[in-house]
Order: C-alpha cells, then structure tokens, then sequence
C-alpha cells in the first residue's frame, strides 16, 4: 500500500515540520515539502502527527481471563488509543514465562494485525520470585524485556541473579516497586482519607523503598533497569539522583497519577474505578510527578491498562480488583494534563509516548517519524474534545476513573506497518 | 418537630447537628415504649424491614429487630457469613435479590467501608448503617450521645476521651464526627500502633498518657480490643496494653466526679476495663444497650416515614 499524508504538522521528540509524508509498504519512503503522487490522499491540514504510541506497560489478560479483554479487543483499544506497540505484561494464568506462550501471543496478534504486541515474560517462573526463566530462549521468541509486575522479586539475592544475567540477554528488566508487607490488604494510599473512613491503607514507602532497593543492585551492577509505573514523590528522588550519578536507570508514569488523586476516591463515593496499585496519590505527588516528567527523571507515559470485567469491579472499594483501563485515553489524557497544563511542549510528549519507550527497549525503526523508519504514526486533532463513556469505549472492559470527564486531543487515524488500523470513529 | 429529610443513615459524617437533634429527641420519647406492658406501636406497620448482615453480629442484629418490632415493621434478618460469598453470589447481587422483596428499609452490617455508598445505587429501601467495617457504626453513636445528653442534661463543648484501638474502630470514627458537631474536644489515646495515619487533621488531640488526659474529661469512651490484634504485633502482650490504656481502679479515681465510662460492648473485663470497677461501671454501660434499641427506633422511625410530615 502506498499513500501520501499532506500538510502534515509532524511532532517528533526533537522537531515539529511542517511536510508531506509518503507510506510505501511498511515504511516512510519520503518526508519532504510537497510531494505530488496519485496515491491515496490523506489531508492532515491543520492535524497533527505524532510517531505511533509505544505502551510500555498494558495487561491484555490473555491466557486466562478473555472476559476482561482479548488481543483482538485490546487491539481495537490500543489503535483507537493511538497507541501502534505495546508491551503486555505476564501476570496471567498461566503465567508467560515460556518461549511457547511468548511465541502464541506474538502469532496471534499477527493475524489480527492491528496492533504490534510484545510479550513481557516473567523474571521468575510464575512469577514466584524463585527460579530464572529461560531468558535466552525468551530473547530468541521476541521478548525485549522480563518482569514479575503485580509483584517484587522479593529476594534481593534473586532480583541480583535477574539482572546481572538479563545483561548478559540483553532483555530489560522492569521492576514493580512495591514492599508487600507493607502493602498488604491496602485498597488505597495511606493518608487522611483513608484514616478518615477507616479504607486498609498503603503507605507510600512501600513502593519508595523498593525502589531504592532495585535501583541500588542496577547500579551495583551497573545493569540497566527500569522501574514501572512511578507514583509517590519519593521514588523520584532516587532515581533522579542515580541518574545524576550515571546509573542506566530509566522510568515510567501513568496519566492517573498526574491526573487523580484520594480526594478524587472520596468524591466519587469510593468507586471502584479510582482502586489502582500503586494507589493514587496526593497533590504534592502530582507537582513532582509533573516535575519529574518536565525534567526528564521519569523517561515515559505508559498505560498500566489493566481491564477488569463488570462484575468484578462491581464491588465494594476494599475488595474490588486494581487496576483500570487506559489505551485509549493515554494521549488524550496526557496532552490535557501536561501540554495543556504547560508541563511538557508537544515535543517531549512525543518524546515520552513515543521516542523514549522505543529507545529503552531498544526497538529500531520505531518512536521517530522520518524516512527509512516503520510507517508508524497517528494524526491527532488537538483542538477536539470528548469524553470517554461506557458507549464510546472499545475495550471489552469499561472501567476507568475518566469516564465522563472532559478530554481534549482526539486520535483520528491510527496508522501501523503503513496499513490503517483506525479511522475517526471507525476500525477496519 | 422539623421535617426530615433524609432517606438514609449511611454515617454521622453526613449528618447535621439538628438532624441529630431530631434523631435524639424522638428517641427520647421512643425509650418509653420499651417499659410500657404493651411494648408496640403501629408506627412502621405494613412497612418491611430487612437486617442484612454481611458480618456477624449478635447484639446489634437483636436490637434492630426489636426495634423494628416495636413499631409493628415486619422484619426479616439476612445472615451471611464470608465463606458463603465465597461461593459465587456477589454483595451486589444479594442486594438486588432481597431488593425484589420490595423493603422498605435495609439494615447492613457489612465488613468493607464505604460500601453503602456502592450498594444504594441497587435499591429503593432507604439503608441504615449497622456498621461498615472501620468507617462508622452511626447508630452507636447515637446511642451514645443520646446517653451522654440524658445523664449530663447536654452535648454541649463536652471534653471527649476515646481509649484503645482507634485504628479499627468505627465506633470512634461515628463518636468523633457526632461529638464535634456539639463543639467537643476530642482526645484519641491509644497504642500509637492504633492510632491511625495524619489522624490530627480529623481535628483532635492524640495523647498516649491516659492518666493525664483522664483528668479533664466528662465523657470517656473505651474501645473494644479483639484478640486477634495481639497476632499483628499492634501491641506485644495484653499485660502491657493493660499498664497503658485499661481503665484501673487508680485511673478510675482520677476522673472527673461526674465524667461518665462508656462501652460498646461486650467488654473484655481486665483487658479494657477493670473488674474490680464491674459494679460502677457496668450500669450505665447496660443502659447504653436499652438507649440503643430507643435510638434505633428512632432512626428506623425517621428513614421508614421520610417525606411524611412528623
């Protein structure tokens, strides 16, 4: 296939031009001024474009769990989300922690074709946090990175033998921060309202001292690491002082935790749709989250989509499941926060979604448009507003903390391997 | 008497202070129903009551069901113990199936906090509280006000001293939020593994020193402690937990001449409260039982006939 985008405003993490773009098969043949052709015509006038989305934190729930969400609709998600890659993470039933599941999920979400899916495979064997998985073999299936998200390698030996032999594969470990004895039978953030309604807290250090943990045995090591979805301002001074000191440590946030805070559980009546972990936070974890975003501490915006079936999140605040979802209000949600809000320029949102992700997990040909790169990109209209609805949502799961609330920055077509995966509100 | 309004008692957070003037002042005229030789009044009847209990309880569950007695509702009770949930039917869905029995008012005790707010969204019945895990127990509350109005002939700017395990105690939350709206002075003392997080900003003083903060107050309420806390280290051994925070025949002497011992109950006798002080204090703490059943037929009364002019 073969189409030319005109009057393009292209968003890369270093440049915004204005150009025409021709797709050839996969990839950008040609950005130049002005390219004339008989191809199929996309007017992009007045739109902007930005590489395609690279999520480096998504649950698709498959095996196991197909009622909360599928490949094929979490693809649906991802595309009308403006997302193109997205890494999901191995805390399913069973576990992927095997070249054989690796393998599955790559080939399935290849027929469907709408989305590049990459597997995370499990640091430990079901993720129990006692013996390596086959981290050559799960290189050689497609893996680019391993992690026990949900939980810590609790034995900081283990977590040592992870990493030092991850190097050796070239997989990056992602580490889930979180000291479960501190964290246990915790629905939310330990603070005044959840003293003032008596909701099982969890105190901020347990992610913070983790952290510290994991970033202290990289460094140790002098291994790469990257720490998942960063929630309390503690944790942020770690890793900004290891990168300070040169340490390969990089990180990610969620649009939730610059967006949401306690106060927000308490005047929704304590939905179940704001019960995320790590819990959301407070207004000066917001400030530094955005401080950190602006300096460059946190390297990336990933969703933590984590789609949960109706029933299941029908329940009372304390014993309903964490986690919601976020494909497709990732772009919308972040451009209002931070470009809108005057935290970040368009650049280093395109920087954040795109260049950063790509770059981290060594994904070539990706996170940047220009020529020579795979025909990865969305156009977005940054003017546009809408707000996500129990109708209006694709995935199979409805569960998220924007619903009904106002978003600006809406992705209008979503363009994958040079092929259309979403158009306005249509998909193939 | 003015007009009430609302539908449900959810806690005392969402409460005025005339709201629970209105409440205590029925509940007074409630109370002595319960001596007469006819103990029944047509108030609530043809209406339907149904005490859904998702957590065991005993007492309470005895004293909303009389009280709904008494004034002619007929009452159904719903036990359910955790291990039943367990087994598929959901908190939600056992809401709407009693819901088809078209209640007037459901009675819940349920072990999540909050979750009335979740479950009202599923019924027509107007919800009473009975206690929603560590959030409130707004009934008790009111018991206990309406015991303190009754001995000390006022609520008024009272100095409060709740002793124990605030931590897990809903009783202490609906206490605090119902004692401020008077202007109390509230003083939570406690192991510090019991006082909960940032718990200065609900506007009172925390002290561990019970023998000081005795001395000043008019009305002590002490807190039940559970056995099973001992196993979560909150504090090492009951002796321990007895030196600090029970309250002996020596601590006994240093309150005020008319401040006034309250209990939830059950005690736990020597653990929070002496035996040897069982003849002072036990008393009033019984009587806190009966002006809970006034109470609660006064909030059953209240929430049954809303809308309708009193």
């Amino acid at each position: 296939m073969k189409f030319i985008i005109k009057n393009a405003n292209i968003v890369n993490f270093d440049s915004i031009t204005k150009a025409d773009i021709l797709i050839e098969n996969t990839k950008i043949k040609r950005i130049a001024q002005k390219i004339e052709g008989k191809e199929k015509t996309i007017n992009a006038d007045g739109k902007f474009i930005f590489p395609g989305i690279i999520d480096l934190h998504a649950h698709l729930r498959i095996p196991g769990d197909g009622q909360a969400e599928d490949l094929l609709s979490g693809s649906k998600a991802a595309a009308k989300g403006g997302i193109t890659t997205l890494f999901c993470m191995p805390n399913t039933t069973p576990s992927v922690d095997n070249e054989g599941l690796v393998k599955w999920i790559i080939e399935e979400s290849e027929k469907i074709n709408i989305a590049k899916i990459i597997p995370i495979a499990a640091i430990t064997k079901d993720r129990e946090g006692k013996t390596l998985t086959e981290y050559n073999a799960l290189k050689n299936a497609g893996c680019l990175a391993v992690s026990d998200d949900g939980c810590s390698v609790a034995d900081s030996l283990i977590f040592r033998r992870a990493l030092e032999y991850a190097k050796m594969t070239g997989l990056l470990v992602i580490s889930h921060c979180e000291d479960p004895s501190l964290s246990a039978g915790g629905a939310m953030r330990e603070g005044f309202i959840s003293s003032k309604y008596g909701i099982s807290a969890i105190a901020s250090i347990s992610e913070s001292i983790i952290v510290y943990r994991d970033v202290a045995i990289a460094q140790y090591l002098d291994v790469p690491i990257h720490i998942a979805h960063i929630s309390t301002k503690n944790s942020l001074e770690i890793i900004r002082k290891a990168k300070k000191e040169g340490a390969s440590v990089t990180a990610e946030t969620c649009p939730h935790y610059f967006s949401f805070t306690t106060e927000d559980i308490e005047k929704h009546k304590f939905d179940s749709n704001f019960k995320v972990n790590p819990p959301l936070g407070d207004m000066e974890d917001i400030k530094e989250i955005k401080k950190a975003l602006k300096d460059g501490t946190i390297d990336c915006i990933a969703t933590d989509h984590a789609p949960h079936s109706y029933a299941s999140k029908e329940q009372p605040f304390e014993t309903a499941p964490f986690g919601f979802i976020g494909f497709e209000t990732l772009f919308s949600s972040s451009y209002t926060a931070l470009v809108k809000g005057n935290i970040l320029t368009l650049e280093q949102l395109s920087e954040k979604l795109s260049y950063n992700p790509a770059k981290i997990t060594g994904l070539k040909g990706y996170g940047e448009i220009k020529e020579g790169n795979f025909a990865d990109l969305i156009i977005v209209d940054l003017e546009k507003k809408w707000s996500p609805s129990q109708e209006n949502i694709v995935s199979k799961s409805k569960n998220t903390p924007f619903l009904g609330k106002e978003l600006q920055g809406v992705v209008e077509y979503t363009i994958n391997n040079g092929n259309i995966v979403f158009e306005n509100e249509d998909i193939r | 008497m003015e007009k009430w309004s609302k539908k449900h008692l959810l806690g005392i957070k969402d409460l005025s202070r005339r709201e629970i003037d209105i409440i205590l002042e029925l509940s007074a005229s409630f109370k002595e129903i319960s001596k007469r030789e006819v103990k029944k009044v047509p108030a609530l009847r043809g209406k339907t009551i149904v005490n859904i209990f998702f957590e065991n309880s005993t007492r309470t569950r005895m004293s909303f069901e009389l009280a709904a007695k008494r004034l002619s509702a007929d009452v159904v009770n719903f036990q359910s113990s955790a291990s039943s949930l367990n087994k598929g039917e959901t908190i939600v869905d056992t809401i709407k199936t009693l819901e088809a029995y078209h209640p007037d008012i459901m009675v819940i005790r349920i072990s999540s906090p909050a979750a009335l707010y979740l479950l009202q969204k599923y019924t027509k019945a107007s919800i009473v509280n009975c206690g929603d895990g560590k959030n409130e127990h707004p009934t008790q509350a009111l018991l206990d006000m309406f015991t303190v109005k009754e001995k000390l002939g006022t609520l008024e700017n009272l100095n409060v001293l709740i002793v124990g395990d605030v931590l897990h105690s809903r009783v202490a939350r609906s206490n605090i939020f119902g004692f401020q709206k008077y202007g109390a002075k509230i003083t939570v003392c406690g192991p510090t593994t019991m006082i909960p997080y940032d718990f200065e900003n609900m506007g009172v003083d925390i002290t561990y020193d019970f023998d000081t903060a005795i001395k000043k107050a008019d009305v002590i309420i002490m807190l039940r402690i559970q056995n099973e806390r001992l196993k979560s280290s909150f504090f090492p051994t009951i002796r321990e937990y007895v030196d600090k925070f029970s309250l002996t025949e020596e601590r006994y002497k240093l309150r005020k001449k008319n401040a006034l011992i309250l209990h939830p109950g059950p005690v736990n006798w020597d653990v929070e409260i002496s035996s040897a002080l069982k003849e002072k204090v036990h008393p009033l703490i019984l009587e806190q039982a009966e002006n809970g059943l006034a109470v609660r037929m006064g909030v059953l009364y209240l929430v049954g006939t809303e809308k309708r002019s009193l």
